[in-house]
């Protein structure tokens, strides 16, 4: 479908408004929905989202034992109604049903930052050339310089025939 | 040192400012969204005590009672960056420990107990997560946050959880919004999970094409590395926007230029909106050696001009007086 607004691109957000009770419906392309003030820079409320993801667990959650926190006193149903965990105790009473959704928004469940007490900040990082050719290159490619990317990925070729 | 917002002009660039936050919890007491008054009140009474002895360490910070702030001063941190929109919206119960320069400041009892902020002139990520890391290990050595060996520091948000850092810088891309490709520059910056925003963060629209790149991923990725990402796809934007400006019609961007510049002297009423737009080109013109001979600090100027800035200043009221009276203040400054 092409957008509605200026016929050319194609649609790729579709806006549902009602106001009043009257329900208007449009399809744009993203520069159409972005001048209009939608797209992703607008952007939803971050807890919002995640309460409807948690809710979705809820259901696998009352077949179990519908447990408090020891700590503070929250449910899970708190948790996923509000998108917001009640204390540091309820990352491990409710440690089951938040995993998946950790995994799903970070992309992994392991720290590997800063730990606290070390004096010196403790960085595991990569010092891997090659992750981080990579990274450039998904910026590269995002922002649509081709040019250095091919250069980028040449290299990186180039190192993994190396290992 | 002064504001960022002052220092930025020296150094004239897109960048216009870095922001590094963390985001911390007391190990023992629920999240501020589990909180009550009393709890508060004992959160802000260990925070103080703890900024009291940090004052002997050198690190000299200002703590105050948001109850004690009155209203135009608390919009007004807001448009400085010192405190969040989300903090600003509900003061009871909360306080804020400032540096003098504000480049530092800590919101306690915003969503978590603790939000360390530093904001700096320019495009320094590194400088701002070094002081932010050494504020963070000195109130995290006394107070004792909520950290987890596998998950990392515990926040109430899960998005925040791991480092608590979000990393932002701010960017002034006139071209790229102009031409529409701020649009794939988002979708672009969203696939290596990073965001770009408007000026004011989360659900806030561009004003002055101004925009808010930054991380969004916190678990499963070092500080450093989360740093590094920022730092590479900002330059590329940077590049772009560079690049983009060579393209354009020279006389064309001039004639807008000195248009913004003539309304803006000489005009006796700008609303925010106009103000906005045309302080906008007034930074592209320096940036691109349209404006030169004349001192300008348009970052200065643009924080300076916001509304609550303006009602603070010249204790006006309505809608009017304040147009009038950033048309007095912006008619000075050119």
């Amino acid at each position: 479908m092409l957008c509605q607004k200026c016929g050319k691109n194609p649609a790729t957000t579709h806006i549902k408004t009602v106001i009043n009770g009257k329900v208007t419906e449009q399809n744009l392309c993203s520069h159409c929905a972005t001048n209009s003030g939608y797209s992703s820079l607008g952007g939803g409320s971050i807890s919002n989202l995640l309460a409807s993801m948690l809710g979705q667990s809820m259901q696998l959650h009352r077949q179990k034992e519908g447990g408090t926190c020891k700590c503070c006193g929250a449910t899970f149903a708190d948790i996923a109604e509000s998108g917001r965990v009640g204390c540091a105790t309820c990352y491990s009473e409710f440690e089951e049903e938040l995993l998946p959704y950790l995994k799903q928004i970070h992309g992994s469940v392991n720290h590997t930052g800063k730990i606290p007490g070390s004096k010196e900040l403790v960085i595991t990082s990569t010092t891997d050339p090659i992750a981080e050719l990579k990274t450039k290159l998904a910026a590269l490619v995002a922002t649509e310089n081709y040019e250095e990317a091919a250069v980028v990925r040449d290299e990186i070729k180039r190192l993994e025939g190396e290992k | 040192m002064a504001s960022w917002y002052i220092e930025t002009d020296k150094l004239n660039e897109i960048a216009v400012s870095s922001r590094v936050r963390l985001a911390r919890n007391l190990k023992d007491m629920p999240f501020p969204c589990r909180m009550t008054k009393e709890m508060f009140a004992s959160l802000k009474n260990r925070v103080k005590t703890t900024i009291d002895e940090l004052a002997s360490e050198g690190i000299k910070l200002r703590f105050i009672e948001m109850n004690d702030v009155p209203e135009n001063e608390v919009g007004a941190m807001v448009e400085r960056h010192v405190i969040s929109p989300d903090f600003a919206a509900n003061c009871n119960n909360r306080a804020i420990a400032i540096s003098d320069d504000e480049s530092i400041s800590i919101m306690i009892g915003e969503e978590d107990h603790i939000r360390i902020q530093v904001i700096v002139a320019g495009f320094n990520l590194e400088d701002a997560y070094k002081t932010a890391d050494m504020l963070d290990t000195a109130l995290g050595e006394r107070l004792g946050f909520a950290y987890d060996e596998r998950l990392g520091f515990l926040t109430e948000c899960p998005t925040n959880i791991g480092t608590g850092l979000r990393a932002s810088v701010m960017l002034h891309l006139p071209v790229c919004e102009n031409n529409g490709d701020i649009a794939s520059i988002a979708d672009a910056a969203g696939k290596i999970g990073l965001t770009v925003r408007g000026m004011y963060g989360e659900g806030s629209k561009a004003k002055a094409s101004l925009y808010q790149v930054s991380n969004q991923i916190t678990l499963g990725i070092s500080e450093k590395n989360a740093i590094k990402n920022l730092n590479v796809i900002v330059h590329q934007i940077i590049d772009r926007e560079k690049q983009s400006r060579k393209l354009i019609d020279r006389v064309k961007i001039e004639d807008s230029v000195m248009r913004a510049f003539g309304t803006l002297k000489y005009a006796k009423l700008i609303s925010t909106e106009e103000f906005m737009k045309l302080i906008s080109l007034i930074k592209l013109g320096m940036n691109e050696g349209i404006i030169d001979n004349v001192n300008i600090s348009p970052i200065r100027l643009l924080i300076e001009a916001q509304p609550f800035m303006v009602m603070r200043k010249y204790s006006v009221s309505t809608s009017v007086e304040r147009d009038e009276a950033r048309a007095r203040i912006v008619g000075e400054f050119l």
